[in-house]
């Protein structure tokens, strides 16, 4: 599977049109039904390889696109959670500098 | 579905071809199979996901209402914000009142111009849907006009049978209406002829009437003497002279 191709598991006779937010491998327990007992084990039959977290994330961007962006009359909901999104990362990675400006010494 | 056909045509194409040459392009990715809308169904346009103050999910709000009812969500917000800003892992810097004066002013901005906005971006959607959409309801309307026409012509092809059939009526009216002419003509002609002999006859024996009477008036009259008619002449007197008598 080079770059740009589809999924291996994708097959259009089969699937239809692509959809960029769909998983078209076997599909595991969803997350949310995991019990905590057996978290090790979902996690470890996870596919963990670059190219299928990349696919994983292009999955979560298009869910969300497909949720808040792509709709026709969508508001400003996606524009602030991207806001939102982008200052809590900026926060997280200036975190180290702006531990200096605390005012108090003792918490 | 055209697509998916010529794509299917293509692949068989391939694998032919391929027979002949060298198995090393990815042949494997054939394309077979039933479609299977019932666990992979056409995706659809939704409606945009429900958001609360702005930005935050419905279904997180969703995700606490079992587990610790409606005010949970806020309860938990406004008690980690706490914790994050006594512990100072949130620091409030130069920064954090620059964020408020800038949230206020998108506030001010979103509350005061968003509806006007949003009612004009809206009547643009809509302007651009019916831009996209307007090829496909002309042509619609092109093939139902065409449709409806081709059904006038259909019922005008049905009048124009009718026509023939009253012309041919026609041309047969006529064509009696000569023949019918015609056998008058004739019985006036036949009945001149006859018509003709009829008084040609009759003019013949008149004429031989007359002739033979007149011939047989000159030939008595002639055959008379005078003797004869003297002795007549005498023989009337004497009877006038009888008759005078009684």
């Amino acid at each position: 599977m080079a770059i740009g191709d589809y999924p291996k598991e994708y097959n259009p006779a089969v699937h239809g049109p692509y959809d960029p937010a769909r998983y078209y491998g076997k599909a595991d327990t969803p997350l949310a039904q995991v019990k905590l007992s057996e978290l090790g084990a979902w996690f470890g039959r996870r596919n963990k390889t670059p190219s299928a977290v990349t696919g994983a994330i292009s999955r979560a961007w298009w869910r969300w696109q497909h949720k808040y962006v792509q709709p026709k009359r969508v508001g400003m909901a996606p524009f602030f959670q991207l806001l939102v999104a982008n200052m809590i990362f900026f926060y997280s990675i200036n975190y180290g500098k702006i531990k200096h400006h605390r005012n108090y010494k003792y918490h | 579905m055209l697509s998916r056909v010529a794509l299917r045509s293509v692949a068989g194409q391939q694998s032919v071809s391929t027979t002949l040459v060298a198995r090393t392009s990815a042949t494997s990715t054939e394309i077979v199979g039933v479609r299977d809308e019932k666990n992979f169904p056409r995706p659809v346009r939704g409606e945009p996901g429900k958001v609360r103050l702005g930005f935050i999910p419905e279904e997180w709000f969703q995700f606490f209402h079992s587990k610790t009812g409606v005010t949970g969500p806020y309860t938990f917000g406004v008690g980690l914000t706490t914790y994050l800003c006594s512990k100072e892992i949130y620091v409030m810097e130069h920064e954090y009142y620059t964020g408020l004066s800038i949230i206020l002013m998108v506030y001010y901005a979103t509350t005061r111009f968003g509806p006007k906005i949003a009612k004009w971006l809206d009547s643009e959607v809509d302007k651009v849907e019916t831009d996209l959409n307007s090829d496909r309801v002309e042509t619609l309307k092109f093939l139902e006009e065409t449709i409806a026409s081709e059904k006038d012509a259909q019922w005008r092809a049905q009048g124009q049978e009718l026509l023939v059939q009253a012309k041919k009526e026609n041309v047969l009216l006529q064509l009696e209406a000569a023949y019918r002419e015609r056998l008058m003509n004739t019985y006036q002609e036949v009945k001149r002829r006859l018509d003709f002999q009829l008084e040609k006859t009759a003019l013949e024996r008149r004429f031989e009437q007359k002739h033979l009477v007149d011939w047989v008036v000159t030939n008595v009259s002639r055959a008379i003497t005078p003797d004869q008619e003297k002795q007549t002449l005498d023989r009337c007197i004497a009877d006038l002279a009888a008759l005078a008598k009684k």
